[in-house]
């Protein structure tokens, strides 16, 4: 008997194996756990491990990357509801992680059923991330690029770009991104294509130059379009109907067509102008997110 | 001191050393230490573009933490040992002092912990240049401030095993290398209880071993400068309170009545 207990033993392996499987026909392959946070804040759990805050910091932010990626894998609901905490305490635990601050706000920020939705709480990250490493420009970047992103306020997006700027060794392209974000923003126009234009009277390489003056054409097209605009308008108030071309509202040939020379595209049923599909400047005005 | 003195320190250090490595949980802590380290590897796939960081915290908390359990564990055990099973009276009964076998003592298992802290840096160096990333000379000027803290717990544990037992020295050492830990906490502890006294608290502070003076992980890991003048404040603060805690250890040692 005592020699056969081995064999025996060697048998229940593929009974367990069999059970499990069974098992995960019946609870499904990918089961997800019911996640808990016993602890909501980063200041106790760096109470619970004094000198060990930055491993606690990395064991939180591994927790933080499984629990997002298992949210948006595996769960129907897709609820992120742990998602701002765990990356808060993960900051707490080391405010200098600075992929932390930068990845958890795409995490929060990206649109449900992508991400949270939550692009409050992720502007909220980056600006803690901002006080914490001021010599940080990529979380400026960051900030001011959601800011523009998310919360549609190009504006407020390009001042941090700017801010940004001014940090020892930041990238000299951020001016040229507050300025396309400038143009974006209605009523900053002006400023924008005074950046621009400092942009392209200093810049010594000419591809630097070249899209310096893209922009400023852009702008150009942008003024011209929104004027336009307006005299369609006026046109559709006064006779009740859109025009049928743009000549009919503009006798000067030269506003037919945007600053690259390129036709503007009129729909005759809305009544809006938009720069044309064949216009270099085109892919500009639709580059929301610059 | 003369050379006699000096041999007789060494061999009771020799044996000791080689007493120590034959302990099973010294193997066991180490292994799952550099268990620990090389499961930087894994975990540092994980985490997205920060592998170095995590492999490089894992790895040092990793020294710091195992190197604390095994700094209580051999400091309490062998000194301990001695003791409850009264193979020390024969010792004493030679040419041999308490101070000296005390000495010795210390020597031999801070030269343990010096191996075992090698090994682990070995396993950290190791992982690193398994992933690409170069060997990082800066990670020693964490990893020596770590070793001083892990001696200073091997020498609060011979102080403990000199005046109790070992159960009460092991409890009694976790004690105050937890305290110490939280040296910042008693420091601010008037934000807490307004009325405490300072002098309790600053009483408090400074008598206890503060082991964050040790803890240069943070630092090293950002690749902030770590200037040697704070490493050698640290080696002199290491070297006052390790001649306060052995001297204290020597004197209960002399005093203690073992018959």
């Amino acid at each position: 008997m005592r020699r056969r207990t081995p064999w025996l033993l060697l048998l229940l392996l593929p009974l367990i194996a069999g059970v499990q499987r069974e098992l995960d026909a019946r609870l499904g392959r990918y089961r997800a756990t019911e996640e808990a946070l016993f602890v909501w804040s980063g200041t106790a759990v760096r109470r619970m491990a004094p000198g060990l805050e930055n491993v606690m910091a990395d064991l939180y932010w591994l927790r933080t990357v499984q629990y997002f990626g298992g949210q948006r894998a595996f769960d129907r609901d897709k609820r992120f509801d742990l998602l701002e905490p765990l990356i808060e305490i993960t900051t707490t635990l080391d405010p200098r992680f600075e992929l932390a601050y930068r990845y958890g706000a795409i995490f929060l920020a990206e649109p449900w059923p992508q991400g949270a939705g939550q692009a409050e709480a992720a502007l909220r990250l980056l600006e803690k991330g901002a006080r914490e490493m001021p010599q940080s420009w990529r979380i400026r970047w960051d900030a001011g690029y959601f800011r523009h992103l998310f919360m549609d306020d190009p504006a407020g997006g390009a001042r941090i770009l700017l801010e940004a700027a001014e940090i020892p060794e930041a990238p000299y392209w951020l001016r040229t991104l507050a300025a396309a974000m400038k143009s974006k923003a209605p009523g900053e126009r002006g400023f924008a294509r005074q950046l621009w234009q400092q942009i392209h009277d200093e810049a010594e390489a000419a591809p630097i130059r070249r899209n310096a003056r893209l922009h400023l054409d852009y702008l150009d097209a942008a003024d011209r379009r929104d004027a336009l605009q307006a005299l369609v308008d006026r046109f559709h108030e006064a006779q009740g109907r859109w025009p049928r071309s743009l000549a009919e509202v503009v006798r000067d040939r030269a506003l037919l067509t945007d600053a690259a020379g390129v036709a503007w595209d009129y729909d005759a049923t809305t009544g809006r102008v938009r720069i044309a599909r064949l216009s270099p400047l085109w892919r500009l005005d639709r580059w929301k997110a610059l | 001191m003369d050379a006699g003195r000096l041999s007789r320190i060494a061999a009771v250090a020799a044996n000791t050393h080689r007493e120590a490595v034959r302990e099973r949980v010294l193997y066991n802590l180490v292994f799952f230490a550099i268990v620990m380290i090389l499961s930087g590897l894994l975990l540092g796939q994980l985490s997205i573009r920060q592998d170095e960081k995590i492999i490089k915290d894992i790895g040092l908390a990793a020294m710091d933490v195992f190197g604390t359990l095994i700094g209580v564990f051999l400091g309490v055990s062998l000194m301990s040992k001695e003791i409850e099973r009264r193979s020390l009276y024969p010792l004493l009964a030679k040419p041999l002092s308490r101070e000296e076998f005390l000495a010795g003592k210390f020597l031999g298992l801070s030269f343990t912990l010096f191996v075992n802290v090698s090994v682990m840096a070995a396993g950290l160096y190791a992982t690193l240049l398994a992933t690409g990333r170069g060997a990082d000379p800066a990670l020693l000027k964490a990893v020596l401030p770590i070793y001083q803290g892990l001696v200073l717990v091997v020498a609060i544990a011979v102080l403990f095993s000199t005046v109790t037992s070992s159960a009460l020295a092991a409890v009694g050492t976790v004690c105050v290398v937890v305290a110490g830990r939280y040296s910042d906490v008693v420091r601010n502890m008037r934000d807490v209880v307004p009325d405490a006294p300072t002098w309790l608290i600053e009483g408090l502070y400074y008598a206890m071993p503060n082991f964050r003076n040790f803890d240069f992980k943070n630092r090293v890991v950002y690749g902030d400068p770590v200037g040697w003048n704070d490493i050698g404040f640290v080696t002199v603060y290491w070297l006052l309170y390790l001649a306060l805690t052995l001297g204290a250890a020597a004197a209960a040692f002399r005093s203690r009545d073992f018959h």
